[in-house]
């Protein structure tokens, strides 16, 4: 049987002779390093003066490791004795948990910690509102939701460990439609009266009486879905404790500063004790800004004794992490019969998931430009943010500018479908000028959308198309 | 299990369980950490190392059915010559930029240049299908490979590839 | 992934030999692309040992013999799309293998591999079953050769018996040069599961449809053939408003489902327009003597 398990009948190895390579045959290339930008002048203008970088061709520094394969990213790094937690997934988007029995768990050969909810000192964290678990103790709000997390020695053992982990579940309610969870009588998330964290409004003018003096008035209604940053690089990290009861934790973070803070907060321990070395990061769009299950980690190298890496599968990614906000956006917009909008209102809707992550910042920033690089003398814009039992909305490039664009842009389309006016000529019309006001009372300066427009006009064509 | 097979030019063998993939052996057991683990089921080609001439998903091959075989992982391109031309251009376009799919699209093109030394851009964009990036858009990596197949049949193979020796 | 046991088999006949062994607890690994995809994220336990037949190079290979085109069961999807005589005698063939995946997995899985996890959205399946394909399956008393419709029975299911093993796949004689075209809809032009593909086939006869074949993946819990269609177009002048009729037949013969990809109703839209579309591909590939025989 042994033998039968082994590649054929075959005896080879590698002889010794093969590994000893000379000095000529050692492959890293003598050739320069990448060039980067000079030195003198100094590439930081003075006021009023343009930077010398302009024009300069620059390579990225980085890019030879890259190309070479040698650049570090965290799950290259391994560290002696080194364990691999896995962390078991709820699989259900709201429930109570009534039990877990970790001792199958805990029995199992390689098996070093396993980790429950309530043995995390402040099992919270948040970038704004504080009310995400790092484990769920006891309500699963995602099926993403972390229950329990095992180290083990290898990857293999962990994951079978979790398997192993049984968990009794009493169903809750969900919801799963920001719309729906808006109702009084939806299932709250978070309990209390509402589904509602976050709320924004913004007036300019008197927006009645610009719809009042309107020669159109345009409604029209807009969604944009949820999107996975999907970097190519998963969510991982290692913690390490030092015989000082330091803590390292390795991650392939953008926010190195934020999660000190949240190791902190969680861990009880002072932040002056954290270390967090950003590793080189294989793609982020925003969805690395914040902790993910470092606090996990860093307690089950504790318990274990050992440094501890736990990498998330690409499954983890999509439901565990965090996603683009989904957007309802209503949009009324009234303008004169030459095209110039006179008065705009704004409803949008922002599926937050089940927990707040950046979403404060992500609705701000989505009600702030939602008007577009239009001048508007009158609006009235609302915004809220609430709770489903759906993977957490959080950071993604542009913090909610994206989804605000697509629903403003179309309905630019349409209005000058409707007048009959050039797309392009409409804009134009209404573009931001300098001394323009924004929606936010702003005054801007530098403005340069026209002569942007004008430029990529020409540069795409736009004369020919139609 | 013992499995034996040429890297780079050299034999290495390890003694691993049968259900260790060829990502792993590589990463884990010779430290050969280029091929990278993006999604661990043959959908992002960032593990992708060339097996016998062909582009393949680490991911998706047990080491087991590596035995024998002779593969080229991303250390094995460049030499103390020099980086190979794909590298080359890739630095020098700017064509990685979170470099995580690097390793895996320059294998890629090695092979699709290996076997079609000018393909045309549609022959680019098939070869890269399997090869996600999400910094990149493609344009600039698209670009080196038309950039690297030129400096390729026009140089002198100046800079031999490892396994050639 | 779960631990399991690893034996590799020399030759077909070492295979056989091996899934007698070992039985019910035995897995086959042929190009490996689903079966470790499978293997990594399933709840379920794993094989007892795996059956690693990619080393039996009496699966491999391309050849014209007697029978028809034989193509081993572990041929390659890379090495069908680069097959001269595939090209010469069935190149649908290559138009299915080169929508397979992506390059990296086109060079590891096989054709076997495809057929053989059944899945209803295979890309080999509807070009061999519009070219009447045979399947050749060896077993502990011997060799059968079957029709290769008579493989599927339900999606992931085969008419396999435990310890049988699929060796090759026979494009008969009569049907090589038969003007064929495969089509596919995916979600993305690269590594993209067909939403809905198909496979039609024709010789044609003083201007008429003769032997239509036509064949759906997608769309049904196996790859299906669409014989109201191919009713209907028998014997039929050709002509482009057929085709379209053909593929309209089709669409009603089709049984898709609703998922997270599709609807039934677009997957039945898509039928229709992949059908004509099939069709019109396979007429531009009869040669001009047979175009003119058929005018």
């Amino acid at each position: 049987m042994a033998e039968d398990l082994d590649v054929l009948d075959k005896t080879r190895i590698a002889p010794v002779d093969s590994l000893r390579r000379a000095d000529e045959d050692l492959r890293l290339p003598v050739v320069a390093r990448p060039s980067t930008l000079p030195l003198e002048p100094p590439l930081v203008p003075q006021v009023g003066e343009q930077t010398h970088a302009v024009g300069l061709r620059a390579q990225r520094p980085d890019s030879r490791d890259h190309g070479l394969g040698l650049t570090r990213y965290i799950d290259d790094i391994a560290l002696p004795g080194m364990l691999y937690a896995r962390i078991k997934r709820a699989g259900v988007a709201s429930a109570r948990i009534k039990s877990i029995d970790i001792s199958a768990a805990e029995a199992m050969p390689g098996v070093m910690a396993v980790l429950l909810g309530r043995e995390i000192p402040t099992n919270l964290f948040g970038t704004s509102i504080v009310d995400q678990p790092l484990l769920a103790d006891p309500i699963v709000r995602q099926a993403g939701d972390g229950v329990a997390a095992v180290a083990a020695v290898t990857e293999q053992i962990a994951q079978a460990a979790c398997d192993a982990i049984k968990v009794e579940y009493e169903p809750l309610p969900g919801v799963y439609d920001a719309i729906e969870a808006l109702k009084p009588e939806s299932h709250k998330v978070h309990g209390g009266d509402t589904n509602v964290y976050a709320k924004k409004v913004i007036r300019q003018g008197d927006v009645e009486r610009g719809f009042a003096e309107s020669y159109r008035i345009y409604e029209d209604e807009y969604y944009t879905p949820g999107i996975e940053h999907a970097p190519m690089e998963p969510f991982t990290s290692i913690a390490d404790w030092d015989s000082n009861g330091r803590l390292t934790v390795y991650a392939s973070i953008g926010r190195i500063t934020l999660a000190r803070v949240d190791l902190s907060k969680t861990l009880h321990v002072p932040i002056s004790r954290i270390r967090v070395i950003g590793t080189i990061v294989g793609g982020n769009f925003g969805g690395k800004n914040e902790i993910r299950h470092e606090p996990v980690l860093a307690l089950l190298a504790k318990k274990a004794g050992r440094p501890v890496k736990g990498r998330f599968t690409r499954v983890e990614e999509f439901v565990a992490s965090t996603i683009r906000h989904a957007f309802f956006m209503k949009y009324k917009t009234g303008v004169s019969k030459d095209g110039k909008i006179l008065a705009r209102q704004i409803r949008m809707i922002l599926d937050g998931g089940a927990y707040c992550s950046f979403s404060e910042t992500t609705l701000g920033k989505a009600c702030i430009l939602s008007t577009g690089p239009y001048h508007v003398p009158n609006s009235f814009i609302e915004g809220y943010v609430v709770y489903t039992n759906k993977t957490t909305a959080g950071s993604m490039r542009g913090f909610g500018a994206p989804q605000v664009c697509f629903a403003y842009e179309s309905q630019m389309d349409d209005i000058a479908r409707d007048l009959k006016i050039d797309p392009l000529e409409l804009r134009m019309k209404n573009f931001f000028r300098d001394g323009s006001m924004t929606a936010t009372g702003q005054v801007l300066h530098s403005v340069k959308v026209i002569e942007s427009m004008q430029n990529a006009v020409k540069k795409f064509g736009w004369e020919t198309q139609s | 299990m013992n499995v034996t097979l040429t890297v780079n030019g050299e034999i290495r063998s390890a003694s691993v369980p049968p259900e260790t993939t060829l990502l792993v052996f590589l990463r884990e057991h010779l430290l050969l950490t280029g091929a990278k683990t993006g999604c661990d089921i043959g959908d992002c080609g960032a593990c992708t190392v060339i097996v016998d001439g062909k582009a393949v998903n680490a991911c998706l091959m047990l080491a087991a059915q590596a035995d024998g075989r002779a593969v080229t992982t991303i250390e094995g391109l460049a030499t103390r010559e020099g980086l190979h031309p794909l590298q080359k251009v890739f630095e020098e376009t700017g064509a990685l930029q979170c470099g995580f799919c690097g390793p895996g699209v320059i294998l890629t093109s090695k092979a699709l240049l290996d076997e079609n030394p000018d393909p045309t851009t549609e022959e680019i964009r098939t070869a890269l299908a399997g090869n996600l990036c999400r910094c990149t858009g493609y344009v600039k990596m698209i670009d080196g490979i038309h950039e690297a197949a030129k400096m390729m049949q026009s140089a002198t193979p100046a800079l031999p590839a490892p396994e050639q020796r | 992934m779960k631990p399991f046991g690893y034996v590799a088999a020399k030759d077909s006949e070492h295979a056989v030999a091996l899934l007698a062994e070992y039985g019910q607890g035995a897995k086959v690994l042929a190009g490996g692309t689903d079966l470790l995809a499978d293997m990594k994220f399933t709840p379920h336990p794993p094989p007892e040992v795996v059956v690693d037949i990619s080393r039996a190079a009496d699966l491999k290979g391309i050849a014209l013999t007697d029978a028809g085109l034989r193509i081993g069961a572990l041929t390659t999807h890379s090495e069908i799309v680069h097959s001269a005589v595939v090209h010469q005698v069935a190149p649908a063939l290559a138009d299915a293998a080169v929508v397979i995946g992506a390059v990296q997995t086109r060079n590891l899985g096989t054709i076997g591999g495809n057929l053989m996890t059944c899945v209803p959205s295979m890309d080999s399946g509807p070009t061999l079953l519009a070219f009447e394909a045979l399947v050749t399956i060896a077993g502990p008393s011997g060799r059968r050769t079957i029709p290769l419709s008579d493989l599927f029975v339900a999606p992931r299911k085969t008419s396999l018996a435990v310890g049988e093993l699929l060796v090759e796949v026979i494009v008969p004689k009569a049907n090589l040069y038969k003007p064929t075209a495969f089509q596919k809809f995916g979600l993305r032009k690269g590594q993209a599961l067909a939403l809905v593909n198909a496979a039609a086939s024709f010789w044609t006869s003083e201007g008429l449809f003769s032997e239509p074949r036509i064949a759906l993946g997608a769309v049904a819990p196996t790859v299906i053939r669409a014989p109201k269609a191919e009713a209907y177009l028998s014997g039929r002048p050709v002509s482009e408003e057929a085709m379209a009729e053909a593929g309209r037949i089709a669409a009603t013969e089709a049984k898709p489902i609703t998922d997270f990809r599709a609807s039934a109703d677009y997957r039945r839209d898509l039928v229709a327009v992949l059908v004509k579309r099939a069709l019109a591909g396979a007429w531009d590939r009869a040669t001009p003597n047979q175009k003119e025989l058929a005018s």
